[in-house]
């Protein structure tokens, strides 16, 4: 129904974004505003009169779409309109910032380069973020979030899931069948096929998660494939798989994919009895313990390539291999003989991550640090493997030293708002699930097609076994505002630490029987909300929070102690941080780590494995990880060991520091400022006498 | 009682296969243009003394993760107490391990003799000439001594390692390899790589390391040398 314009002569012109001029057209606004706000035909005329009338006035000659939504949306503001006001907004970033993007690297993740499919994803995040804080979460948790009294991680990922743990055997069964793509692959009929299959669908995976991909067992499901390969052979599929896995940085935003691989030196008791599935996607008639001996050669040749490194004998940033200690593995012939092998992987490279699964429950580290004991249904999934796929739906994280800050020392305070800030999480998690399954509704036609097809009959992605995630930042510090004292400088404080987490392990588990839904406590790795947290109690709650926040506040950079962690530069001996810390492990679900900074040194591989079996009988922490330093030269392409200033082969000052930002290897030139304040103070073991700043100290 | 300057709680580097805790004792008769600890060599009073019995507290709860002690310095065999420290050492249960220049053999062989010491390195700085170690060792250095030191060890009546720090100002390989073939060290050979950052000598600072893997093909060859 168009209208007879009055002011067709106006010569002005519109830039919409849809890479066109148009002449002016008020009538524009009035559709506008009736197909996306409430408003009435009355009303939606009216203020197209005002807006016309104000850029007459002006006098301009050109006019974008966009300043015309906002005067717009000026005029509904007059009007008391907020709510049509809110779905009247428009998304988008200013100029100024889109070039500083496409200018400069992104430091929220330094998993991210920086090059066009980068700053795609950034820009395409900050739009997604914006979406999720309007439209899927309600006010109260957008504010939440803004203020930083939580974290929602990976908002601008609000439509994928936050991080999976799959299964190689599904791919192994149904071979590789996307629902978006073309050629349909059958079952893999040799060990090459099947890790491009795993590798195509780890990158399908991707785009599809916000964070890590994790495989379990992955030596033991590659084994029936494996039988008479020769060594080198092996050696070759084990290049392949890891080169695969860290070259790969062609996937979404030009990232690696996260990978976690997930390995085992003996048959865990949950598969030995599985029967194996071989060449063909065909039973083999055997169970996986009978293919021990192939799943040991393949594991062990992981390793070989590990402790190569890259063609510059750099670690390899991914895939990260997880290696799961269970009581068996000390009862399986040759383990310390592999213990060694990966120990000196840890020594010279520090890939390995030491994963102990104690007792007679079994784990699954099912993707990045999120491992939990298998229950009943699980060990009935373990029958048949390909069904072993889990999730964690979101991650949202507590700023604990804000708790701090609020409660002014009062215990009551303290602990009444680590509830309300806990059901604050809840509620988020609540809101995020009914959007996935809005999306998972459309199934295999919807955008989550992926994660609906049902090969075996049921949904790839298993709602009823996801996990929600929640996580904190800085427990240190909220100890230390409420007591005076962070938690390794007395044994009260450290008590008043386990007394939160024990309390927020508690709520968790009343909060899922109330919501029939698996919220677990997590170790946020909170690569920036670390620095967030901080910087936004910087600005509301000082001064106070100057004299907590770690780091150095004249470079800005600053942060909080990760989750449950001690503080990082407290000197420590590493045998008390992995006992201390690992008194928090049982209470956190999701898995919890403790990283021991070796920095130059390099130690023993017999000494390394001597610390990881006392680590296993004699403290209850979940996984450890030694994280060396090294200098990576981009002239002469060579790697020293150390932090240094210039290459030690060849003088140059073209290098690159390398080490653990968090739970992963990178370049230092991609971190945050409140990582690299982390840095800085980490405490590396060093000898007791040490240069700083060209003074000698005395740390003993 | 010998003074203790330093504690380092756990060490996975000092004793290769063990943890280990370290005691930094005072004051050293040579003066390695490299070495890294120099500040408890040349200034030791500006460290306050470690009562032992302070230690030992705190070893008290490590005991079920400490394998060990070692003993390091400075050059712990100046001190003619060293027997008393070693043996409290091992009443409280604990192996103990000793680092040293050679220059002291006959305080090498008590220790040995009496059983208070599991693991000697013994460090050595050049080919065995005076010439040779007067220049990595910053000063005059009685070889014979140093003889009399491998020896000792080479009775195996304790378990032993020869240690080398390899520094491109002072050595060459040719001196790796006429090291090698005077004390035929074995298996039991390790060379060390020099670490600029802060040695005695600063004109050492910009020296650059060995690489590392020439290193570690000379230790192959070396190790070869019976």
């Amino acid at each position: 129904m168009k209208e007879e314009f009055e002011t067709t002569d106006m010569a002005l012109f519109v830039r919409t974004s849809e890479e066109s001029m148009h002449g002016w057209d008020r009538q524009r606004i009035v559709d506008a505003l009736l197909r996306e706000t409430y408003v009435d035909l009355d009303t939606a005329r009216e203020i197209a009169k005002e807006v016309e009338d104000l850029i007459l006035t002006s006098k301009i000659k050109m006019i974008t779409a966009p300043l015309i939504r906002e005067l717009v949306d000026t005029k509904l503001i007059e009007r008391g309109l907020e709510q049509a006001r809110k779905m009247h907004t428009r998304l988008g970033m200013p100029l100024y910032d889109v070039d500083q993007l496409i200018l400069h690297p992104n430091k929220e993740n330094a998993n991210v380069p920086h090059g066009p499919e980068a700053t795609n994803l950034t820009l395409a995040e900050r739009i997604k973020k914006e979406y999720a804080l309007l439209s899927v979460f309600s006010e109260e948790i957008a504010d939440a979030h803004m203020r930083g009294d939580i974290h929602l991680h990976d908002l601008g990922f609000i439509d994928r899931p936050y991080c999976g743990g799959q299964s190689l055997e599904y791919i192994k069964r149904f071979g590789l069948s996307l629902p978006n793509s073309i050629a349909l692959a059958k079952p893999a009929k040799h060990p090459e096929v099947l890790l491009a299959h795993m590798v195509k669908f780890a990158a399908a995976l991707q785009s599809h998660f916000a964070g890590a991909i994790g495989w379990d067992a992955v030596n033991i499901f590659f084994a029936p494939y494996l039988v008479g390969m020769s060594d080198r052979e092996l050696e070759q599929l084990a290049q392949m798989m890891i080169f695969e896995f860290s070259q790969q940085a062609v996937a979404r935003g030009g990232q690696a994919i996260f990978t976690d691989l997930n390995l085992y030196w003996e048959i865990p008791k949950h598969f030995e009895k599985v029967p194996a599935i071989g060449p063909g996607g065909e039973m083999t008639g055997k169970t996986y313990s009978e293919y021990i001996e192939e799943a040991q050669r393949f594991v062990w040749a992981l390793f070989d390539v590990f402790k190569e490194g890259d063609g510059s004998g750099r670690p390899f940033f991914f895939p990260k291999p997880l290696v799961h200690i269970t009581e068996k593995f000390f009862q399986t012939p040759r383990h310390m003989e592999f213990l060694y092998h990966i120990s000196e992987v840890a020594s010279e490279k520090g890939n390995t991550y030491y994963v102990f699964d104690r007792g007679e429950t079994a784990k699954i580290s099912e993707c990045c640090r999120l491992s939990f004991k298998l229950e009943q249904s699980d060990f009935e999934d373990a029958q048949q493997p390909w069904k072993m796929r889990y999730c964690a739906l979101q991650n949202v994280t507590l700023n604990l030293p804000r708790i701090a800050y609020l409660a002014k020392g009062d215990d009551t305070k303290l602990f009444s708002k680590i509830t309300e800030f806990m059901e604050l999480a809840v509620k988020a998690h609540l809101e995020k699930k009914q959007f996935i399954e809005k999306l998972l509704s459309l199934g295999e036609k919807g955008p989550l097609a992926l994660l609906a097809m049902k090969r075996d009959g049921t949904p790839y992605l298993r709602m009823d076994r996801a996990t929600f995630l929640i996580g904190m930042v800085g427990l240190n510090e909220l100890v230390q505002i409420h007591t005076g004292q962070e938690m390794h400088q007395s044994k009260q404080a450290f008590k008043f630490g386990l007394k939160v987490i024990a309390h927020m392990k508690l709520l968790v588990e009343k909060l899922s029987e109330r919501h029939r839904m698996r919220f677990v406590l997590e170790q946020t790795p909170a690569e920036s909300t670390a620095y967030r947290f901080a910087k936004l109690d910087l600005k509301y709650h000082s001064p106070k929070s100057g004299y907590i926040v770690k780091g150095d506040l004249s470079r800005g950079e600053v942060y909080y102690t990760n989750s449950t962690h001690l503080n990082v530069s407290a000197p420590i001996n590493p045998i008390e941080r992995v006992k201390q810390e690992g008194l928090f492990h049982p209470l956190i679900e999701a898995g919890a780590l403790t990283h021991l900074w070796i920095g130059e040194a390099k130690p023993s591989k017999e000494s390394i494995a001597n610390f990881v079996i006392k680590t296993f009988r004699q403290t209850q922490n979940d996984q450890i990880a030694f994280s060396p330093e090294f200098t990576t030269c981009n002239a002469c392409h060579r790697t020293s060991r150390g932090l240094q200033a210039y290459c030690s082969y060849c003088g140059s000052k073209e290098v690159d520091g390398i080490t653990r930002i968090t739970g992963y290897f990178t370049k230092l030139s991609s971190w945050n400022k409140g990582k690299m304040g982390e840095l800085r103070n980490r405490y590396r073991n060093q000898a007791f006498i040490e240069t700083r700043g060209g003074e000698t100290v005395l740390l003993a | 009682m010998v003074e203790i300057k330093g504690f380092l709680e756990t060490s996975f580097i000092d004793w290769k296969g063990k943890l280990c805790s370290v005691l930094f004792l005072p004051h050293c008769n040579f003066r390695c243009p490299y070495c890294h600890n120099h500040p408890l060599i040349l200034h030791p009073e500006q460290y306050e003394s470690i009562p032992l019995e302070a230690i030992f507290n705190r070893l008290h709860s490590l005991r079920d993760w400490i394998d060990g002690i070692c003993l390091t310095g400075g050059e712990p065999t100046l001190h003619p107490e060293l027997p008393l420290l070693a043996l409290e050492i091992k009443k409280q249960g604990f192996q103990v391990k000793l680092d040293t220049n050679g220059s002291h053999p006959q305080m090498l062989k008590r220790l040995i003799e009496e059983r208070l010491v599991d693991y000697i390195s013994m460090d050595i700085k050049a080919p065995l000439d005076p010439f040779s170690y007067r220049r990595s060792a910053g000063v005059s250095v009685n070889i014979e001594s140093l003889w009399r030191s491998i020896e000792i060890l080479k009775e195996e009546k304790v378990d032993y390692e020869f240690r080398m720090t390899v520094v491109p100002e002072l050595h060459t390989m040719e001196d790796l390899l006429l090291l090698g073939h005077q004390v035929r060290p074995g298996p039991r050979i390790v060379l060390q790589n020099f670490n600029p950052e802060n040695p005695l000598d600063p004109s050492l600072r910009k020296t650059p390391p060995f690489d590392p893997l020439l290193l570690k093909e000379m230790e192959k060859t070396l190790q070869k040398m019976v």
